[in-house]
């Protein structure tokens, strides 16, 4: 049998025409599930970029007393590199520290200007493997008799020690709620425009069946009946999946940069390729809800 | 082998034949025992057993609720029997598949009472639209259909609208949709039951002149004057039974 697209497409077109406000509707829901779906795609992956870009910085800080003995600030140094769990431990001078320090503060002399002396110490500074080892390195540190020697502030040893876990677990925590939150979302959406695609097709079925009755008389094979109503449930679904790409473009090329210009000091930068990932997740979405609910509603309303 | 052939026509009694029949070839239509309840109590057609030629014309004659409707629907397979056999065309629709049942349908050309026409499409439009969804080239179309229009007399309203035209040629498109697919078999339901009687006869000469084509032509109707004056082989249902199959027959009275 020849393929008259054309006519498919046409006949999807009429019935578009006819039938507009449910099209619609179809289209919006079908748009704003695969909208949510983008953006927690999107959000999941800035998320993970700021875990990982934080994770990557979580090191261990002990700042060192002034006065503190050389032989024990080593002695400190050399255990921890022994630790398997440490990547590598730097020692940072006292004039090291106002160096980066100046150099952060770059822009506001005043701040340097107004420095009397030198308040900054010296510090360790200790990188990790893996930032979840992070609470043992601490207690094997604070179980070191040199680290009580050294620190800055021997009255309390744990405020000389710096290090970021509080961050990474309210991410990880954050991720987790965002990732339940939008499957649940995400579900429901699904099954809503599932119901308004099926009602779509279930009207277009109704406009047509003095057109219906004809063909199954006069022949026309099943799948040149059905067609039609494939092809109208598709490109619902294609359209709706082309907004919620072009909102999801929007926000990475528009919105995000913006973002990204005010809060400096978090990257969560998301890769363009990453985004063409999930304009084709988005695409194929699209076509599953769009067939699937052109196809519940022709087995239940369309008797061949 | 021309000694069977002798022998075979030594057997089946020539009497049982009549002239206008032409047993060449496999009959268009065989039911063997077909019985459909709708409900268990009660037959709409039951123990039917019948055999029609290839190039017969055929009344199918009964009141309502004879079962004449279920006859032709079951042809089509619209209606499947509760028991029995029946051959279409070639086609055991007993076991035919789901997805052959357009192409068994391609081989039935079928005109109703109410036209059927789509009243959005001229009546070219009407006629084009079955050979379109069968998937037809725009060539077949449109040297097809003009054809056809003119053998049933339209030619001059191709382009008007189904309201624009009379009971009689309304029913003329609906005959000229059923017929450009050139299917070998032609069934009427009751074709001539809205029109007035000269219009009806217009409209039997032309299924008359479609059966000279040697299509098999099979019409339900209960238009006694028509049946009477055709004269052709006339089969009786009453509530579910043949209860008459007559050559050259009159409508009659079944009580």
């Amino acid at each position: 049998m020849p393929i008259n697209t054309g006519y498919f497409i046409k006949e999807a077109a009429t019935s578009f025409k006819r039938n507009w406000v449910m099209s619609i509707g179809g289209i919006v829901t079908i748009f704003l599930s695969l909208l949510l779906i983008g953006v927690s795609l999107l959000i999941g992956s800035a998320a993970n970029s700021l875990i990982t870009g934080t994770e990557s910085k979580v090191t261990i800080e002990v700042y060192i007393k002034d006065d503190a003995n050389q032989t024990d600030v080593e002695g400190l140094q050399r255990k921890l590199q022994t630790n398997s769990l440490v990547k590598q431990v730097n020692y940072i001078s006292k004039d090291q520290a106002m160096q980066i320090f100046k150099e952060q503060m770059k822009k506001s002399p005043d701040v340097i200007n107004n420095l009397e002396g030198n308040p900054l110490p010296a510090s360790l500074k200790i990188e990790l493997h893996d930032a979840h080892d992070v609470n043992k390195v601490v207690d094997s540190i604070k179980a070191a008799p040199e680290f009580k020697k050294v620190c800055d502030r021997p009255d309390s040893p744990d405020s000389s020690l710096h290090y970021g876990q509080d961050i990474v677990q309210r991410l990880f925590n954050f991720t987790r709620v965002i990732r339940v939150v939008g499957v649940v979302f995400i579900v429901m959406l699904a099954v809503v425009s599932l119901i308004f695609i099926n009602n779509t097709i279930r009207m277009a079925i109704y406009a047509r069946r003095n057109e219906l009755s004809i063909m199954r008389l006069v022949g026309a094979s099943n799948w040149f009946i059905r067609m039609p109503f494939i092809f109208e449930g598709m490109i619902q679904s294609i359209i709706g999946a082309l907004l919620a790409i072009g909102v999801i473009m929007l926000i990475q090329f528009v919105a995000l940069p913006k973002i990204q210009n005010t809060i400096k000091f978090m990257s969560f930068g998301i890769s363009n390729s990453f985004i063409w990932l999930i304009s084709l997740i988005l695409i194929a979405g699209g076509i599953v809800i769009g067939g699937l609910g052109s196809w519940l509603a022709m087995r239940r309303y369309l008797k061949i | 082998m021309p000694d069977l052939q002798a022998t075979l026509e030594n057997i089946v009694p020539s009497g049982s034949m009549s002239a206008s029949r032409r047993p060449t070839g496999p009959p268009m239509i065989v039911m063997q025992k077909v019985t459909k309840r709708y409900v268990p109590e009660r037959a709409a057609l039951e123990g039917v057993n019948i055999e029609i030629d290839a190039g017969e014309f055929v009344f199918i004659v009964g009141h309502s609720g004879s079962g004449k409707s279920t006859f032709i629907r079951s042809l089509l397979h619209e209606v499947i029997p509760t028991s029995g056999r029946i051959i279409v065309a070639g086609h055991d629709l007993s076991k035919i598949r789901t997805a052959k049942i357009p192409y068994l349908r391609r081989n039935i050309g079928c005109v109703f009472q109410d036209f059927k026409l789509l009243p959005n499409k001229t009546a070219f439009e009407n006629v084009a639209f079955a050979l379109q969804v069968i998937g037809k080239s725009k060539h077949v179309i449109d040297t097809q259909v003009p054809e056809v229009l003119r053998l049933v007399g339209l030619e001059g309203k191709i382009n008007n609208y189904p309201h624009e035209l009379s009971g009689g040629e309304q029913q003329r498109v609906s005959v000229a949709r059923a017929f450009v697919n050139r299917p070998p078999l032609l069934l009427c339901d009751e074709p001539t039951g809205n029109l007035d009687p000269q219009t009806s006869f217009g409209i039997m000469k032309l299924l008359e002149r479609i059966n000279h084509t040697g299509t098999t032509v099979l019409i339900a109707t209960h238009d006694q004057e028509m049946v009477n004056r055709m004269r052709r082989r006339v089969i009786a249902l009453d509530e579910g039974h043949i209860i008459r199959d007559q050559n050259r027959g009159v409508y009659g009275h079944a009580n």
